[in-house]
């Protein structure tokens, strides 16, 4: 071991698809200025590795029923708005925490393996992934993990509560964690920096829980912690007292160079203070401690840094049977104007890019080191000049990589030849900020471009065979419904694989759905009154990034929510790959790329998908003949549970704009008290009926969780014990008339719903069973 | 986190055990509520935000 030793740390929660960037470009950099020891953890991916296995999961179903079980709920006669989401994660966590502990790892293996790219086999994985978390959630409720977001009853706006939330004990899942998995190789390996990249606001809390363990553990150790997340708030967050029990000094904007300088510091004895872009936390003369910011500095020049370095990355743990490595070929914005976007502000300062000759060389040299040929390049956006030489380059250099990535509307370089040296050059799918279909919004966004160019592009770009995602926004200040509504339309008569209005087939292949928020470097935040909004600020958050606002004209922000739900409903009926389970292709980051860069284009991915009967359509028809539902079997693994309150009902309040409202948005972290009074008041109680029995039933990965009665259950158990359907009727002597065709009703509706099975169908059900219990 | 699964029965010998076997004979077939529901789970923007996070 060297005599300073460097750990980087990626804290939970963020993607599990695919490697975090950051901390190989900072690996890289350090190596390069002759700091040798420098090691990389992704302590995210190891969290949710760590969660999502067995024993943690029947441990978590323990816990959960020891905090929250269901039988608390069974001798209420009322359930108050308070308690629905507990009883709604008790009701689920009875019925389906054991199924999924046995399971979880087959799910892990189909989703790292060879499986993946069966959608029958992949679909049922990935719901067993996301309903184990729901289970790991209940154990630490009212804290919730998903694969996409963490969020606990702290805000994350407020610096009492987030330094609360990093010693909560009963409802913190990284405080055990980190003391299983992360700190004892930390306290063997004393590294003498620790730096933790927070790059969202989900990671704030975890990141600073670790910041507090390590420094408790290993005194000696320097904490600092940087990302793009602490861009926006890291001042915030320097001056916010008591945050010095977690950090030690917070980098701001790009890290390579204030991390090299605060390295050769720490181990040189140097001054903090001529540190550019460092905020450090010193003792004043008082004995008080104060964060002090140092002045910003120049970021480095970009096509003079290294290659990034993966080394020690644990590729193996990553949800996706290939890994997509992450490269920057450029950052910042060169455009820059968009009023709504404040990524410029908070990368750089300043537009730079890497060059052709040595992006193309990177990425080769990096597919031979790493054995991945398949790339995200992290950029906001690739300028003319670079669509055009990339290709040429990637293409000389025999790069043979395939890559997506973000992309500005640039009609003159996506020209249809333009598009086809892309794709022959590896693109495989390319997302514009489309935003807005009405040209008065897009004019007050200031994106510079017009909804029959950005289509006109999207076609160029599909036509080559390159799958087009449009970034959409909801809720933009001044935007109404009716102008919402024209935004869909054009989305819904512009989507790929299924005809529009007009008979034709449009480029659209996925939306990427945003709810409008203001931000404190926005230009609406600089300037409300241009924009019709007025800023409802909020003493209380010292950490505050996101405002709520009243809006003059247009929608509320209430009203957005629930346009937001209208807009995806649309979408979901419209494009092919948000039909149904697809969904899941789309959620999960790369996936949908994989299959691409497997060989498939759009189209037959989408046939893909179809001919394996995720989009159950052709089953479900086929469920009309008589004979096909005489076969239909319970699968294998189905539980049922009886449950004192009505599941749906209670799923269905707890969807309710306010209840959603009150609980943390995904992006603010922002828990609402206030907001949680008003939807127990609107929203009341459930009271209990006794006389109605119900029964919840759940067979993992076939299905969301379904609520029958207690006859319904009865059936279910009688069809299983029978066999078959064809069986319990012969047992029941062959029913006839209203009898025979409300249990036909029953059957089919629970064969959609994924609890039966057909033993004769090529359809998954059948193989759905078999192969997740499949292990690694 | 204490390991201690292996005294865990699995889900399936559960259900075996807390269940008894239901005599079809005995279901009043015009008498049954065979109603059935199901959660349209909301799609959250944090699912749709996949390319950022």
């Amino acid at each position: 071991m060297s005599d300073f030793p460097i750990t980087l740390l990626f804290p939970p929660q963020a993607h599990f698809t695919q490697p975090y960037m950051g901390l190989a470009c900072l690996k890289a950099w350090l190596q390069a200025q002759g700091f040798s020891d420098v090691q990389q953890v992704d302590a995210s991916v190891l969290s949710y590795d760590h969660f999502l296995s067995p024993d943690y999961l029947r441990w978590a179903v323990r816990r959960s029923e020891a905090r929250n079980g269901l039988e608390q709920f069974e001798d209420r006669d009322e359930l108050s708005f308070s308690n629905m989401d507990a009883y709604r994660s008790a009701a689920e966590v009875a019925v389906s925490g054991d199924v999924l502990a046995d399971r979880v790892d087959g799910a892990k293996a189909v989703i790292r393996g060879d499986g993946f790219f069966d959608p029958s086999r992949y679909i049922p994985a990935s719901r067993t992934l996301f309903h184990s978390l729901r289970v790991v959630s209940a154990a630490w409720a009212p804290t919730k993990l998903t694969p996409h977001n963490f969020t606990m009853a702290y805000s994350i706006d407020r610096s009492e509560d987030v330094l609360a939330a990093t010693l909560d004990e009963d409802q913190n899942p990284y405080i055990s964690f980190y003391r299983e998995c992360i700190l004892p190789d930390l306290i063997k390996r004393k590294p003498r920096v620790l730096g933790i990249s927070v790059i969202y606001g989900s990671q704030l809390i975890p990141a600073l829980t670790l910041g507090r363990l390590v420094k408790e553990a290993l005194p000696d150790c320097h904490i600092t912690a940087g990302g793009g997340f602490l861009a926006y708030i890291g001042a915030k967050l320097l001056a916010a007292p008591a945050i010095s029990a977690c950090l030690d000094s917070i980098v701001f904007h790009e890290g390579e160079k204030p991390l090299e300088e605060l390295c050769c510091a720490l181990r040189d004895g140097g001054d903090l203070s001529k540190i550019h872009s460092l905020g450090y936390y010193a003792n004043g003369d008082d004995g008080v401690v104060r964060g002090i910011k140092n002045p910003g500095g120049h970021p480095i020049a970009l096509n003079d840094a290294p290659m990034p370095d993966f080394d020690g990355t644990p590729f193996e743990k990553y949800f996706s049977p290939e890994v997509v490595l992450a490269y920057d070929v450029n950052r910042g914005c060169y455009y820059g104007e968009c009023s709504f976007c404040t990524l410029p502000t908070v990368i750089g300062p300043g537009y730079r890019t890497r060059n052709a000759e040595t992006i193309a060389a990177h990425v080769k040299t990096m597919r031979e080191k790493y054995g991945f040929s398949n790339f995200n390049f992290i950029t906001d956006c690739l300028p003319p000049g670079m669509i055009r030489e990339l290709p040429e380059q990637l293409i000389e250099q025999k790069s043979d990589i395939l890559w997506w990535c973000d992309a500005r509307v640039e009609p003159r370089a996506y020209t249809k030849e333009g598009a086809e040296r892309l794709y022959e050059s590896g693109c495989r799918k390319l997302l514009f900020g489309f935003e807005t279909a009405v040209p008065r919004l897009l004019k007050l966004m200031k994106k510079g471009q017009t909804p029959k160019r950005t289509l006109e592009v999207a076609t160029n770009c599909n036509n080559a065979g390159i799958s087009v995602t449009f970034y959409a926004m909801v809720g933009f200040p001044s935007e109404t419904v009716e102008e919402a509504r024209q935004t869909l339309a054009l989305l819904r008569a512009n989507a790929a694989g299924t005809r529009g209005p007009d008979g034709r087939m449009g480029p659209v292949r996925e939306v990427s759905l945003q709810t409008f928020h203001v931000d404190e470097v926005a230009e609406v935040f600089r300037d409300p009154t241009t924009y019709g909004v007025e800023l409802l600020p909020d003493a209380n958050a010292d950490l505050q990034l996101y405002h709520d606002f009243h809006a003059n004209d247009g929608m509320s922000q209430l009203e957005a929510a629930e346009m937001f739900d209208e807009i995806m409903a649309g979408l979901r009926e419209s494009l092919p790959l948000f039909h149904e389970d697809t969904f899941f292709y789309f959620t999960q980051k790369s996936h949908y790329f994989l299959h691409l860069a497997s060989g498939l284009s759009p189209d037959q991915f989408i046939e893909h998908c179809r001919a394996a009967g995720i989009a159950r359509q052709a089953e479900l028809k086929e469920a009309n003949r008589a004979e096909f539902l005489l076969a239909l079997q319970v699968l294998p693994d189905c539980s049922t549970r009886e449950i004192p309150f009505s599941y749906t009902e209670v799923a269905r309040r707890l969807a309710h704009p306010l209840a959603r409202a009150a609980r943390p948005d995904f992006l603010t972290g922002t828990f609402l008290p206030d907001l949680e009074i008003e939807a127990a008041k609107v929203l009341g109680s459930l009271c209990q009926t006794k006389e109605k029995k119900r029964v919840l039933a759940y067979s993992p990965g076939s299905t969301e969780f379904v609520e029958l009665s207690i006859d319904g259950e009865a059936v279910l158990d009688a069809l299983a014990d029978a066999g078959s359907y064809g069986n319990l009727i012969e047992t029941l002597d062959n029913p006839s008339g209203p009898e025979r065709e409300r249990l036909d009703t029953f059957v089919h509706e629970l064969h959609k719903l994924g609890l039966l099975f057909s033993p004769s169908s090529a359809l998954p059900s059948s193989a759905r069973h078999a192969n997740l219990t499949e292990t690694k | 986190m204490n390991n201690d699964s292996n005294e865990k029965k699995s889900a399936e010998e559960v259900k075996a055990e807390a269940k008894p076997k239901v005599d079809p004979k005995k279901l009043d077939l015009g008498a049954l509520d065979l109603s059935v529901e199901k959660v349209e789970e909301r799609i959250s923007p944090s699912e749709t935000n996949v390319f950022d996070k």
